[in-house]
């Protein structure tokens, strides 16, 4: 009597519980690990300047896909990105990868602008064409004092 | 002549002399409550299994914290709503409050907090209930009856410890979420869909994966801490009997308390 | 002779600065009751856990059937383990399960029983001990006599071919004490088993006990049958048997009072089968209260001790002397008649006079009154008969004044 109830209680607990990791892994963490969704392409770019990882990367305006991991290439000295791109969407290799900004001051995101060349885009495959972060400060003294050089 | 050179040698080593003592005992201390930890985890899958020993612990740990768990996971989640909300607005940005709560939560606060609340719930009662063990000779009892006590009393806590931590924790996680939507959206306004929209778009399974891990190392920590404090009772220097026991009970929570913080420190060093 | 199922040699043990065991050396023969006797605090619990391999010696030997405990393999040491239970002093009971489930521990954790023969077992077990209807209650719930039964329960069940008891009967009523003592004997009988106990049960262990190894000083000092102990001439080993030495059986004075109880009863009847006389003197601090009043709770206690050691000294090794009351001594003599005994009082007061018997610095004014009542032994009549008789004052012959 008394020990059944006690693994009433447990098992209540473990449900909880269990419905709470699912809860946090399924609806936040949406679960990239299983790779089945997604699949990882890299991209160079000068400056990343504001961009984090779990950024937007967006075709057209379209969520399709996250910033996975940005690590500095320590030959190049350049910011490499992994971004983890909806599986079906196929890419071309000449697809342009840029650091865009929602908004003056919001998150940055990375915009995705189609090419036409007629290879696709392996997974793990690098995205040659970028732009990098704008630099708003730098833009901004541009236009206020003009350009001195 | 000599002598006395060497006796001033020796006293003015003295200090570094006691520093070696003491580092040497911490060095010790750690071996043995590593070997305990592994002593008793590996015994956890000798057989026959004992799982309804697991399953009074998990109780004990795990269903039996989880009123505390709630109570503080919602006051964490709305304070942090709260604070989040009035330093945000000042960057018109307040619309990364779920963000905020949700990563604050999830990276740091429900693992760690949900670790200090069963300390001061389990933790202190396993010192306790063990040490007593020990010094009205239960556990000498159990080894006279070949009964392997690292096997009946440590390996079935630390079972339940592992597997109460982690849920503990997503469960103060999802809470805490919540209790951030109590202020930030009910209370002072934000949109519900911008709230949970950013704590969806910022929350990576990575942030998810590593609250799990610390829930982990700090299920280990507590409660290799705490059974090896009332276990050893009897070898405090301090005090013997009842006072042992009180003294395991509090270095039990007090050395537990600052290494799941230490650890926690450690661990988010390599996790970022 | 034969191979000890047990031999311990010239075990060393300290706890810290605490030397407890010097080099002790015992034997312990299969089948047979051994009792390890010693003043509180002597290290007996401590030897009978070096036994168990609950403690292991600085230094020394445990062998088992001539085997080294500390070179046994694993599956070794469990198959000597599985043969001992051992009781502990505190009964060491689980407080945290039922009595029920306490006794089944080790059935359920170390044999494949079923739960049905478990619980057939642990039934048995509680109805030869006399624990009906606490199957459910909690050791805390439970008195110190019921808890003692209890731990014996839990370390028998199993069977064991070695038991190991620890004070098995302190903290219990006569009545039980000898239910217990009858139990080992029993036992002992039945399953031969191997059986160590501590005790201080003076002289009721010795009829239980095959062998009597007394413990002092970190040493055993006397190996040997219970006869031989009784008889030895070691002032030390006979003072301890006597509990005559200041200790906490002298304070309650109960034990020795058992003790000279019946060996004045053996006299009794000797008188009547082999008709040797004997006497008894019954030696009375007329003022005790008052002494202890003035000079503190614990100046009667000394006094009594003195007078007690002062009378060993003087006796002979066939006489008993044992604390009769708070503030009586009483002196059995065998083989002596009136003149005797006025001769023996006379000496004594002689010691007494050339010593400090108040054990303090004298107090002025206070002086210590002792009396001396004499009864010879006559045949027929009771123990309580003779004693009271004894203390009737016309038996009083003889009294001290010391000041």
């Amino acid at each position: 009597m008394k020990k059944t109830s006690i693994e009433a209680a447990v098992g209540i607990f473990m449900i909880i519980g269990i419905i709470c990791v699912g809860y946090l892994s399924i609806r936040l963490g949406k679960m990239e690990w299983t790779g089945d969704k997604y699949y990882p392409v890299y991209a160079r770019f000068q400056s990343v300047s504001g961009l984090i990882a779990g950024a937007h990367v967006e075709l057209a305006g379209v969520h399709v896909g996250k910033v996975y991991s940005i690590k500095l290439d320590p030959k190049r000295l350049v910011a490499v990105v992994e971004l983890k791109i909806q599986k079906g969407l196929k890419l071309s290799d000449d697809v342009i990868a840029a650091v865009k900004t929602s908004g003056l001051i919001g998150d940055k995101y990375i915009e995705l602008v189609p090419g036409n060349s007629e290879t696709l885009l392996k997974p793990g495959g690098l995205i040659t064409e970028t732009e990098s972060a704008v630099d708003l400060e730098s833009l901004i003294s541009k236009y206020v004092f003009g350009g001195t050089k | 002549m000599k002598k006395t050179e060497q006796n001033a040698l020796a006293t003015a080593l003295l200090p570094a002399s006691a520093i070696g003592r003491w580092a040497i005992f911490i060095i010790r201390e750690l071996g043995r409550i590593a070997i305990f930890f592994v002593k008793g985890f590996l015994l956890i899958f000798s057989l026959p299994l004992q799982m309804s020993k697991i399953i009074e612990q998990i109780y004990f740990i795990g269903t039996k914290s989880i009123l505390v768990i709630c109570l503080t996971g919602a006051f964490t989640g709305m304070v942090l709503g709260l604070q989040g909300y009035y330093t945000l607005v000042k960057f018109g940005s307040e619309g990364l409050l779920g963000a905020a709560v949700a990563l604050s939560l999830i990276r740091e606060l429900g693992p760690v907090l949900s670790a200090i609340m069963v300390i001061g719930r389990a933790g202190s009662a396993m010192a306790a209930e063990i040490g007593i063990m020990r010094i009205s000779e239960q556990i000498d009892a159990l080894e006279t009856m070949d009964i392997n006590p690292l096997r009946f009393l440590i390996s079935p806590r630390i079972a339940a410890a592992l597997i109460s931590f982690p849920l503990l924790t997503a469960i103060f996680d999802v809470i805490g979420i919540f209790g951030g939507y109590m202020t930030g959206s009910v209370l002072l306004g934000i949109d519900p869909a911008i709230y949970f929209y950013r704590a969806q778009t910022s929350v990576l399974m990575k942030d998810i994966a590593g609250g799990f891990y610390k829930s982990l190392a700090f299920a280990v920590v507590v409660v290799t801490i705490c059974c090896f404090q009332g276990y050893y009772t009897h070898m405090r220097a301090e005090g013997f009997g009842a006072k042992g026991v009180s003294f395991s009970t509090t270095s039990a929570v007090v050395i537990s308390s600052v290494l799941v913080l230490i650890v926690d420190y450690v661990m988010t060093s390599f996790l970022i | 002779m034969e191979l000890p199922l047990i031999q311990l040699s010239d075990i060393y043990k300290a706890f810290g600065d605490n030397k407890v065991l010097t080099g002790a050396d015992l034997s312990i023969l299969e089948g047979q009751v051994t009792t390890i006797i010693g003043k509180s605090g002597v290290g007996k619990s401590v030897l009978l856990k070096h036994i168990i391999g609950l403690m292991e010696p600085d230094s020394g030997k445990i062998l088992f059937r001539g085997r080294l405990l500390s070179e046994m393999r694993k599956s070794e040491k469990t198959a000597f383990k599985k043969k001992f239970s051992y009781v502990f002093q505190g009964t060491a009971l689980f407080d945290s399960i039922t009595v029920f489930e306490n006794i089944a521990l080790p059935l359920k954790e170390k044999t494949p029983l079923k739960k049905a023969e478990i619980n057939n077992l642990v039934r048995k077990k509680m109805d030869q001990l006399d624990l009906q209807g606490v199957d459910e209650k909690y050791p805390s719930q439970l008195s110190g006599g019921m808890k003692k039964r209890v731990a014996l329960a839990r370390a028998l069940v199993t069977d064991p071919e070695i038991v190991l008891f620890d004070e098995p009967t302190t903290g219990l009523d006569p009545v039980r004490k000898n239910a217990v003592h009858k139990m080992i004997s029993d036992y002992q009988k039945q399953f031969g088993f191997t059986g160590v106990v501590v005790s201080h049960e003076i002289p009721d262990i010795f009829y239980i006990s095959q062998r009597v190894a007394m413990l002092e000083g970190g040493r055993i000092v006397f190996e040997g049958s219970p006869e031989k102990i009784q008889q030895t001439w070691d002032p030390m080993v006979q003072n301890f048997i006597h509990g005559l030495e200041r200790g906490h059986k002298q304070i309650s004075g109960i034990e020795s009072h058992f003790q000279g109880e019946r060996r004045i009863k053996e006299e009794m009847a000797r008188l009547q089968r082999y008709h040797t006389p004997f006497s008894i003197i019954i030696f009375k601090v007329e003022n005790l209260e008052e002494i202890n009043e003035k000079l503190g709770p614990t100046a009667g206690l000394t006094i009594i001790t003195n007078l007690a050691n002062e009378l060993q000294t003087i006796t002979r090794f066939t006489d008993t002397c044992y604390r009769f009351g708070l503030d009586k001594i009483l002196l059995l003599l065998p083989n002596i008649d009136r003149e005797q005994t006025q001769g023996l009082c006379e000496k004594l007061a002689g010691r007494i006079l050339g010593k400090d018997i108040f054990g303090l610095t004298p107090h002025s004014g206070l002086c210590l009154f002792i009396s001396a009542s004499f009864k010879e032994g006559q045949k027929g009549g009771s123990y309580e008969q003779m004693l009271l008789q004894t203390q009737s004052m016309q038996n009083m012959f003889y009294e001290f004044k010391v000041c």
